[in-house]
């Protein structure tokens, strides 16, 4: 998947310690990339939503996006900013490579 | 969109304010003291304090100061009131506009204690009283919960406070336009209170109130249009409006302190509070769902919950993202009453409604809870 922009979030994390970012895609997401992104970890997929919500959870990370957006937030502990590259080049390389 | 965010800043604003707002910055400007044209009827700051001192049983309202809002209102009082004794006592539902400008320095010397609240946002009015000593100076009070809409008995506080000798600082932020204040019944001494919120006015303003006798040294000087040859104030003759005020923002907070009035803020507490119980009784019904707060103990327009399988952060990005609704998530820069509460980890999602909030946006709120609920729950 082609990645346009990684943005700092606009709205500043709700959890103390954690810095949220948004992922901004070439194309919306759909069932195939979200199935991509399970590797990563922990997966919850709300499919049965208008529109459907995941969450990927990982011990210092954490993705949630809605099916048919361009963009998911990517909210990482601050002890492990390193996170993000791991992510970035996760989705450039693997999903819907 | 479902905008049930109102606890932040009021959306939408009555059409009045807009107007109010639109004509300012169509004026010139309002003298604030400092041009000749004037004229003969009231500037829109002196209508402004008398509004807002008809709202808040303030019989003095040359007394009330304008600021940016309710944040630099707290840091002016912090660093200036002067107080019989070091010690400060607040509550554990206080906002962080409360407990960091205490933490940080602002005001020298202090010593901080916590008078703690239950599981539901309520202070005991005893537990307050019990710890005041001969070194308690000063006694802050979060009217209403911006987390759990609890609304702590104001009067009681207020006259335990006056018994003891100790000031009382009454922060408004939540409750003004929503809820009645009675400062000169009540005994406050100082009143905080934000534009932005329940007022309907602008985000930059808001103010507060200094009782007669009350002193305080300003940690801002400047400029204020009168006797300019002046360059040192002596005997605590001092001025607490400097520089510019945000007249346009005041010509709006105007506005919606007027439609307040002429609506009724008792009246607009009981619409309030019916729809807070719908949406109390709604979300009750849903499998899951936590609500911290019981629609009889907790009046105020706020309301938190949680559901079980989602953090607080996801339920409002599927709300917001999903379908269009705004609510708030987190902490709600008040730490502290999360320890009561048990959600210190990740906070919770609040609901807020205004006095401008339809009753069918609180239906389609709790129609697109059930479907989110019912999700989650497979």
């Amino acid at each position: 998947m082609k990645i346009l922009e990684i943005t700092a979030s606009r709205e500043r994390c709700a959890e103390a310690g954690w810095y949220a970012y948004d992922f901004i895609l070439g194309q919306p997401m759909d069932d195939g990339f979200i199935e991509a992104l399970r590797p990563l970890g922990s997966f919850l997929y709300m499919k049965m939503l208008r529109k459907p919500f995941f969450k990927v959870e990982s011990e210092h990370f954490l993705l949630k996006g809605i099916r048919g957006d361009a963009f998911f937030r990517m909210a990482v502990h601050g002890d492990y900013p390193e996170e993000l590259k791991k992510v970035e080049k996760f989705v450039m390389d693997s999903v819907n490579a | 969109m479902v905008y049930l965010n109102n606890a932040a800043t009021t959306y939408p604003k009555p059409q009045c304010v807009a107007e109010a707002h639109t004509a300012a910055l169509c004026s010139p400007p309002e003298g604030q003291f400092r041009s000749s044209g004037q004229g003969t009827g009231k500037d829109v700051f002196t209508c402004c304090r008398e509004n807002l001192g008809r709202l808040f049983g303030i019989g003095s309202p040359e007394r009330i100061y304008f600021t940016s809002g309710a944040t630099d209102s707290l840091n002016q009082l912090f660093h200036g009131l002067e107080r019989k004794g070091k010690k400060i006592l607040v509550t554990q539902t206080e906002h962080n506009s409360v407990f960091r400008p205490l933490l940080n320095g602002i005001a020298d010397g202090i010593e901080l204690e916590i008078v703690p609240c239950d599981k539901y946002g309520w202070v005991n009015p005893e537990a307050f009283e019990e710890r005041i000593t001969d070194e308690t100076g000063l006694f802050v009070l979060n009217h209403c919960s911006n987390v759990t809409g609890m609304v702590q008995e104001a009067a009681l506080f207020g006259e335990i406070a006056k018994r003891h000798g100790v000031l009382f600082l009454l922060d408004a932020s939540q409750s003004a336009g929503c809820i009645p204040v009675d400062c000169d019944e009540w005994y406050v001494d100082a009143l905080v209170f934000t534009g932005h919120k329940g007022l309907f006015g602008s985000q930059g303003t808001g103010g507060y109130f200094l009782r007669e006798g009350v002193k305080m040294k300003p940690y801002r000087y400047g400029g204020t249009g009168n006797d300019s040859n002046k360059l040192v104030y002596k005997d605590n003759e001092y001025e607490y409006e400097v520089g510019t005020l945000n007249g346009h923002g005041l010509r709006a907070l105007n506005a919606g302190t007027e439609y307040i009035l002429e609506r009724g803020v008792k009246k607009i507490e009981e619409e309030e509070q019916r729809l807070m119980e719908l949406l109390y009784n709604g979300l009750a019904e849903l499998n899951g769902v936590t609500v911290y707060g019981e629609k009889a103990r907790n009046k105020g327009p706020v309301l938190s919950m949680n559901i079980a399988g989602l953090r607080p952060s996801e339920l409002a990005y599927i709300l917001q993202n999903g379908y269009e609704t705004v609510v708030r998530a987190g902490l709600h820069c008040a730490p502290l009453i999360h320890q009561a509460l048990g959600t210190e980890r990740y906070g919770t999602v609040r609901v807020s409604i205004s006095a401008l909030t339809k009753r069918q946006e609180a239906e389609r709120f709790l129609e697109i809870m059930e479907e989110i609920a019912v999700a989650v729950g497979r």
